[in-house]
């Protein structure tokens, strides 16, 4: 057993032994026991992954624990990538949950149980080796993430609603999920994974193909992919924030870690032909979809977690983009592209990681202040709460991929590989035939078109997130009544800043560990070495291209100190003048408010009016609801006594897609009412003409 | 686009020809400001009369840009305020707060008699006084409505020019 298997080990039994100490501790004491058990498992987490990405790989399997199939865990590097970031979201979360449950009643028992269960269900996903181990760690995820989205059901009736959209979309993705692998069981020899590795070499492309997009949906819905997104902006926002940042920034990201596991390592690239291009192109559609529809709708959104939320599509999406290109690249033969797209895609996954569960966290912390979401009430907690107004510009910053942001160096290397696929593209037309270069002349310069509008207006967005939201004046009584959070939940914000900074300063540190879960994705059809890494130098291997984020950072900071200190010796400079009087150049004046009373906060922007000329702009593709009812006096229709004005952006692809969906089955459930009448003697009828019938069946059928 | 070019071509230039350059030069306050002045209007109550006027004297024919003056959006953007009307009991607070928010070195021309003296409404109901009362007067424009002459040899005395 070496410190990989040491580490999870750690964790299964730190976890288990976190959620008995949930159980049987006093309402008191149990909070901050979980807080801090959770830590420890999520850094056993931690420790699992780095060493699984130092090449330590670990494998063991348990054949009497699971009737029929039995549990086997293997954590390779590509597995070890996603069971650090889980970890690493984990103890930040955790940390932040000690001082969050305390105050949000969220002490419970049943909660306080499952969180532990969640983190740890979480960490065995990626180490699953076997179909049915990863079912099973699959669903655990599954409920427990449920129970703990339904924790606050009693105060707030939306929970149950999200509740319920988010069981019945994650129980369809499982079953899409189950439908895909044990399609690609029955054509090997048992449920294990290196059984499914033999078994692609000989498997038909149409069943190929099914198992992929089976997969595709069930591991896409889980990562909130457009169309399967509609669950993730009700439960996240629903959810207790610290959830909501394991949930948004741990756990979608396992529905990228299937997809990888599926596509690249289990069906693998010996088969494919040129048939399974279609796969990645699909994958890039619906990355680039995701990306620029998740985006918008953030922009429109003035729920502060929910806005969050669809950002967190958008971020899947821009994953997605990198997969797909990937796939694509690694099908026409370009390893070193494959390689690049697929790092680019893991470096994301950790960068958004790192910056969403910050984000989440200080949402949380916003939460716990005043006790609103809503951005149009909230404002001006500047002032009372300071650090976590730093902490979530920080997180802001990362978030809109703008230079010393934490995005910025994994977009930039997607757009990178992009760019850079473009003439191979067609100069592998001569191989390939020119219908697939000419799907691959639209689609690159279509996902690098998503990209640079996603990050366009991930900018206005997190602009208004930040801005209408921390800054100005207070918009209601309870940003006004708002406070610091206490230490614990600053001290996990904390920690999730860290991880930011470092990302965003210095990549490189983290470039080894992604190039060997590179190369324990990919066959021989990805290239293993995305990058090299200098300390400060990011320089990409095989195609031009030279990044230094840290130099980058240190050139801004001097260019605005550099404009700070021009500007004021050029004061002084006047001052010295005396041209102008006693005060000088400099004087302290009364904001210009056009000589009008003070400036109240109505007439500050709000979120909606921030967000209105992007909604006028996108008009046709967000297609905004308003209402204008004028209600007239008795005595004549010419004296108006009140005009309302109703306006909302509802998500169109969910009233388009899943409205009819839902009419349906309300229907079929009016229809089967008629047939289920109640009476005993009615249902033994049922049974009765039922068996009749499959006799008769069998009978002619014979 | 074309129609507007066609136009200018037509009409040709308009202005009156400029009276001669004031001899006693721009005022002491004003020589600061090197004969360009920027000026932002405020209305503290005027019938409009004197708002007519100053359009028309900062319109194509007397055209007061060509001597140095012209108008902006924004005190903080001014160096003269050009007051119009008697002050008002809703815009005294205004006009002050007007002046506050202009730059120094700074100056106010009060165009119109009521604006020098109440005028007309002297003593009415609602008035605060006249510019005067409120904030320091430079210059005085007289005349009910003046004319746009008057306006533009009041802004001269500014310039300079």
């Amino acid at each position: 057993m070496n410190l990989t298997g040491v580490g999870l080990g750690a964790a299964v039994v730190i976890g288990v032994c976190t959620a008995l100490l949930g159980l049987v501790l006093p309402s008191r004491a149990r909070p901050a026991a979980v807080g801090v058990g959770t830590a420890l498992t999520g850094a056993a987490g931690v420790l699992a992954g780095a060493a699984a990405l130092a090449g330590r790989s670990f494998t063991v399997a348990l054949p009497g624990v699971l009737p029929l199939s039995g549990v086997e865990f293997a954590l390779d590097a590509l597995g070890g990538l996603f069971v650090a970031v889980t970890g690493a979201v984990a103890v930040a979360a955790s940390v932040f949950a000690i001082g969050y449950a305390r105050s949000h009643g969220l002490g419970a028992r049943g909660v306080q149980v499952v969180f532990p269960l969640f983190v740890l269900a979480m960490l065995l996903v990626p180490a699953a080796a076997s179909v049915g181990t990863l079912l099973v760690c699959w669903e655990l995820m599954a409920l427990t993430s449920l129970l703990l989205v339904l924790a606050e059901h009693r105060q707030r009736r939306e929970v149950a609603a999200a509740g319920r959209w988010y069981a019945v979309m994650t129980h369809l993705g499982f079953l899409a999920i189950l439908t895909g692998l044990l399609l690609f069981a029955a054509h090997a020899t048992d449920d294990s994974f290196t059984a499914l590795r033999q078994a692609a070499q000989q498997l038909p492309p149409g069943v190929g193909g099914a198992v992929f997009v089976a997969t595709l949906i069930g591991f896409g819905s889980k990562a909130g992919v457009v169309p399967l997104h509609a669950w993730l902006p009700r439960a996240h926002p629903e959810a207790p924030s610290h959830v909501s940042a394991l949930m948004s920034a741990a756990m979608v990201n396992l529905g990228v870690y299937g997809i990888i596991r599926v596509g690249f390592d289990l069906l693998g690239f010996s088969m494919l032909g040129a048939g399974a291009r279609w796969w990645w192109l699909l994958v890039l559609g619906l990355g680039a979809v995701s990306a620029v529809y998740g985006i918008l709708q953030a922009a429109m959104s003035t729920d502060l977690k929910r806005l969050l939320g669809y950002s967190t599509t958008e971020n899947m999406g821009l994953v997605l983009v990198g997969l797909g290109a990937a796939g694509l690249f690694a099908s026409l033969g370009q390893p070193v592209l494959a390689g690049l797209a697929l790092g680019a895609a893991l470096l994301h996954v950790l960068n958004h990681a790192a910056f969403k569960s910050l984000l989440f966290l200080a949402a949380g912390s916003v939460l716990h202040a005043t006790g609103t979401r809503d951005l149009d009430a909230l404002g001006g907690l500047r002032t009372a709460m300071p650090v976590t107004t730093g902490l979530f510009g920080l997180g802001a910053l990362g978030a809109s991929a703008l230079p010393p942001g934490t995005a910025f160096v994994s977009e930039w290397l997607l757009l990178q590989a992009l760019i850079h696929g473009l003439p191979s593209a067609g100069g592998a037309s001569t191989l390939t035939g020119t219908g697939t270069s000419t799907a691959m002349a639209i689609a690159m310069p279509v996902a690098v078109a998503a990209i640079a509008l996603s990050a366009g207006l991930a900018v206005a967005t997190f602009v208004k997130a930040f801005g209408v939201g921390f800054l100005a004046k207070p918009r209601s009584a309870q940003a006004e009544r708002a406070h610091e959070s206490p230490p614990s939940m600053l001290a996990g914000m904390g920690l999730a800043a860290i991880a930011c900074i470092a990302l965003a300063l210095l990549p490189t540190t983290v470039l080894p560990a992604l190039s060997s879960a590179v190369a324990a994705a990919g066959t021989a059809a990805v290239g293993s070495h995305p990058a090299e890494a200098g300390l400060i130098t990011l320089r990409l291997a095989g195609v031009a291209g030279v990044l230094s984020p840290l130099s980058l950072a240190v050139a801004l900071l001097l260019g605005a100190l550099l404009t700070a200190g021009l500007a004021r010796a050029v004061t002084a400079r006047r001052q010295r003048g005396g041209a102008l009087g006693p005060g000088g150049g400099r004087r302290v004046a009364r904001l210009w408010d056009c000589g009008g009373g003070p400036l109240s906060a109505r007439m500050e922007y709000t979120a909606t009016s921030f967000a209105e000329p992007l909604q006028r702009v996108f008009d046709d593709v967000v297609a905004p609801e308003t209402d204008v009812d004028v209600d007239h006096h008795v005595e004549s229709r010419y004296l108006v006594r009140a005009v309302e004005y109703r306006r909302r952006v509802p998500d169109r692809i969910e009233r388009r897609l899943y409205q009819p969906i839902l009419d349906g089955v309300a229907w079929w459930g009016r229809v089967g009412r008629g047939v289920a009448s109640g009476s005993v003697h009615r249902y033994l009828g049922y049974g009765f003409y039922t068996v009749c019938a499959a006799l008769l069946l069998l009978a002619l059928a014979r | 686009m074309l129609g507007l070019w066609r136009k200018i071509r037509r009409t040709g230039r308009v202005a009156e020809p400029a009276p001669p350059r004031p001899v006693a030069g721009p005022l002491a306050a004003a020589v600061g400001l090197g004969g360009s002045v920027q000026i932002r209007h405020v209305d503290a109550g005027s019938c409009n009369g004197c708002e007519v006027e100053i359009g028309s004297a900062f319109g194509p024919m007397y055209d007061a840009e060509r001597y140095g003056a012209r108008l902006v959006a924004s005190p903080r953007h001014a160096d003269a305020l050009l007051v119009t009307g008697v002050v008002t009991r809703n815009m005294a607070e205004p006009l002050r707060r007007t002046f506050e928010a202009v730059p120094a070195p700074k100056l106010v021309v009060a165009v119109g008699d009521c604006a020098r003296n109440c005028g007309v409404f002297a003593g009415a109901y609602g008035v605060v006084g006249a510019v005067g009362d409120i904030v320091p007067v430079d210059v005085e424009i007289a005349g009910c409505p003046p004319r746009p002459e008057a306006i533009v040899e009041g802004l001269r005395k500014l310039t300079g020019r």
